[in-house]
């Protein structure tokens, strides 16, 4: 049970800057994202949290305690890594009792530990076997159990569904999150999978080229993208982007000074007169539930649209697509976003 | 069995074998013989016995020849060679029995009583009994001491002694005895050599007769052989193709037992002590090799500092420096550290080897850094991080250290050399060996049965390890 604090951490390469500086606070109790693309510093910041990398400027703070000359071993923190990171010789079991050994536990508590675990994954008929006669299911249950023996005030999870198929991901995931709520622990999780940090997050950071776009609630993120950046990124088609200068008329009028450009998400559109866009369809898919639409409007402007419905309409068409006012987005030059 | 047969039958060709079988089956065959002839040409020299290894035998197998005695015989009339057949075979190996089964086994003094004239002569200076006799005689006559002691005297001492006035009253065959033992001119020492029997047509009757040949060679025309029936008529040539020998196989296996039993003539040989030296030296070398060269090699592969690749430039570059330009700089340093004469002048300056470092760190290099890094996590010291995770998943790389180590370590001859060699106690076996080949004696049956001991040991250190060479334990546990 612990708060963090990340105040104006920086991070060099020698000369390269790949963190600018982020603030950042952590509830107790909350399950946070970190999600970005590739090489936006995400998993650094983590590293730096667990103790692995140092901290070239600012503080990052434990429950209030500075924690930035103390090694990995004494934060009293638990991470889960992308390729498990099992010790490949030992068995599960031992792989579980590592830890708690190097923290000189007496042998009857470890034990007591690692049955819970092994009851709370359900791996107790494999806690014998060696990492390599393992599915890539178990492993990962063995690598998340080897956190929660250790009893973290904190749990940080890199990456850790990125190496499983798809079935398996979204099972692990609701596991996860039930995890979350018996244990009750702060969690913070490093993805690139912004449907991951959607579903499981209390609180997602959206990171950039090494600041924070954004921090918020999952659907305050979804419904108010403070920037272009964050609107783009989180939800999935991606938000179609239409330079001011090739709206009609119509919809110019009804933009707040300054905009640049409108966001409206695929979803948001749907085919209709009101606030229209006219659009020559290219590219039509069926999912049977859903239906999408890929095609241009003046000045050669993708747009992709959802319809929760099944359509008739063919590629090459012409028709006419609009939304509420309620549902677009206007962004200034810098891409910020502006309120109507 | 069945399944071993039929994966040992399994050709390429659905027909029987094809060419593919064929070639790989010979070329296979070609290795092992390659391989495995040497040693087996070892193995079995081994135990041919020293008469044998003199005449440069090239049989594979230690077969004996039948052998006959050449005998040479001094007196007054000149010398004489006749041959003697028949003998039993502890008078031929008289020279090669132990001392306990000469006195134990065999009575030389109730054998040569059979025997009369030459051929007693001959038998009596073979089995060593001259000095015996000689000495009872003088005794018997009431000569005086200084008799004895006479053959051994320096030659200048002898000139103040006159022992012909002695003889004079001696008979005739107490004459010849006294002067055998006193070597006094025209008797010298009778001559006794084995010599190979074999049998050829004589060019001269076209009859099949014997002849004793001191040495056969394959690879040349002619032997040299003597006519049994006329020694005395020197000796003739005859074409190898043309004769006929006799052989039996006849191990030696005093080869083996002699050594091991302390009972080398001539010198000591302490085979328990030479083989627990090299034990001692190979182990603790090899246990404190493998730690240093771990050690340094997970610094050099899993820690950032200034200087790493300098460090570890320097320490490759030292594989460019042949083993002997060191020679004197070990010595010196063995000696300064008052190291020399002690086994751990042995183990020490050999204990860091670059090509141990080399390899170790090359392997430690593709353990994953996540590993070490959940190792941290997981509130392990520095030290525990290398014993208990690198090392068990480096142990492939390390066996192979090992292995070379104790190999390295076992069959060294140099730095025994540097360090021990003033000081018999600390003999490595391999300096033991070296012991068999002095300035006036060449024992080498009993060097290569000896040589063959000192191959056990590496033998199955390799049979027992190499398992490890080829599990690779490491790559498994990371998806």
């Amino acid at each position: 049970m612990a708060t963090l604090e990340i105040k104006k951490v920086r991070k060099n390469y020698g000369t390269l800057e790949v963190i600018h500086g982020i603030d950042l606070f952590i509830n107790n109790g909350e399950f946070c994202v970190l999600v970005g693309p590739s090489g936006c510093g995400k998993s650094t910041l983590l590293r730096m949290i667990a103790g692995l990398e140092q901290i070239t400027k600012g503080d990052i703070l434990i429950d209030n305690q500075v924690v930035n000359n103390i090694s990995a071993a004494r934060r009293g923190l638990a991470m889960v890594f992308q390729s498990y990171a099992l010790y490949p010789h030992m068995s599960v079991r031992q792989n579980l009792a590592f830890g708690l050994e190097n923290l000189k536990m007496k042998i009857e508590e470890i034990d007591r530990r690692i049955l819970e675990a092994a009851r709370l994954l359900r791996m107790e008929e494999y806690l014998q076997r060696k990492p390599g006669q393992l599915s890539g299911g178990q492993k990962q249950r063995v690598a998340i159990g080897r956190a929660i023996v250790r009893e973290p005030s904190i749990y940080l999870f890199d990456e850790p569904l990125s190496n499983l198929d798809a079935e398996l991901r979204v099972a692990t995931r609701v596991e996860l999150k039930a995890l979350h709520a018996r244990l009750g622990n702060t969690m913070i999780y490093v993805t690139h999978d912004q449907v991951e940090a959607m579903t499981m997050a209390d609180k997602i950071v959206v990171m950039n080229d090494g600041i924070i776009e954004q921090v918020g609630a999952p659907l305050e993120l979804y419904n108010k993208p403070s920037n272009k950046f964050v609107a783009g990124f989180i939800g999935s088609p991606k938000m179609n982007f239409i330079q001011f200068d090739y709206l009609p008329n119509s919809l110019k009028e009804k933009a707040p000074p300054n905009s640049i450009s409108l966001g409206i998400r695929p979803e948001h559109l749907s085919i209709k007169d009101e606030n229209s866009l006219l659009l020559n369809v290219e590219t039509v898919e069926q999912l049977g539930s859903d239906s999408f639409l890929y095609g241009t409007t003046s000045g050669e402007q993708k747009i992709s649209i959802k319809l929760n419905y099944q359509t008739d309409i063919q590629a090459n068409q012409s028709i006419k697509v609009g939304f509420k006012l309620d549902d677009a987005h206007w962004f200034d030059k810098d891409g910020i976003a502006l309120t109507s | 069995m069945s399944a071993v047969l039929k994966f040992l039958s399994r050709t390429q060709g659905k027909n029987g074998p094809a060419l593919v079988d064929w070639i790989s089956y010979i070329y296979l065959l070609l290795g092992f013989l390659i391989i495995f002839l040497p040693v087996l040409w070892l193995l079995l020299n081994s135990i041919k016995s020293q008469f044998l290894l003199q005449k440069l035998d090239t049989n594979i197998l230690p077969l004996d020849y039948d052998r006959v005695v050449r005998a040479t015989v001094f007196g007054p009339e000149g010398k004489e060679i006749f041959i003697m057949k028949d003998m039993p075979e502890w008078v031929i190996y008289w020279n090669e029995l132990r001392d306990e089964d000469k006195k134990n086994e065999n009575n030389p003094n109730e054998f040569i009583s059979n025997y009369e004239g030459k051929e007693y002569y001959a038998l009596r200076t073979h089995l060593g009994l001259v000095s015996d006799h000689a000495k009872k005689l003088i005794k018997q006559k009431n000569l005086p001491e200084w008799l004895i002691k006479y053959p051994s005297m320096f030659p200048d001492a002898k000139k103040e002694y006159d022992p012909q006035e002695f003889l004079t009253n001696l008979n005739e065959e107490e004459i010849r005895l006294m002067s055998e033992f006193l070597g006094i001119k025209p008797y010298k020492p009778n001559g006794f050599t084995s010599q190979i029997l074999i049998s050829a047509i004589n060019p001269e009757t076209n009859k099949l007769e014997e002849y004793s040949v001191s040495r056969l060679n394959n690879n040349k025309d002619t032997v040299n052989a003597r006519l049994i029936s006329n020694p005395q008529g020197g000796i003739v040539k005859l074409q190898t193709q043309d004769i006929i020998v006799n052989k039996k196989l006849r191990p030696s296996w005093i080869n083996y037992s002699d050594p091991l039993t302390n009972n080398v003539r001539g010198m000591s040989f302490d085979a328990v002590k030479c083989l627990s030296n090299s034990l001692f030296v190979t182990i603790v070398a090899t246990i404190i090799t493998v730690l240093i060269n771990s050690m340094a090699a997970f610094a050099l592969s899993k820690y950032k500092f200034n200087g790493q690749i300098i460090f570890f430039i320097i320490i490759l570059a030292t594989l460019m420096v042949p083993a002997s330009v060191l020679i004197v700089g070990i010595f010196k340093m063995v000696s300064m550290t008052g190291l020399n004469g002690s086994l751990w002048g042995v183990i020490i300056p050999g204990a860091a080897t670059p090509t141990g470092v080399f390899m170790l760190r090359q392997y430690m290099l593709t353990i994953p850094d996540e590993l070490l890094e959940a190792a941290r996590m997981d509130a392990a010291s520095e030290w525990s991080i290398y014993w208990k995770i690198v090392f068990p998943l480096a142990l492939p790389a390390i066996a192979v250290l090992g292995i070379l180590s104790i190999i390295w370590r076992w069959n060294d001859l140099i730095l025994p050399m540097i360090a021990v060699s003033t000081t018999k106690t600390a003999y490595t076996i391999q300096l033991c060996l070296l012991d068999f080949q002095g300035e006036y004696v060449a024992q080498e049956h009993y060097r290569l049965a000896m040589t063959v001991v000192s191959l056990i040991p590496t033998t199955l250190v390799f049979v027992f390890l190499q398992r490890y060479i080829t599990t690779g334990i490491a790559n498994t546990g990371i998806k």
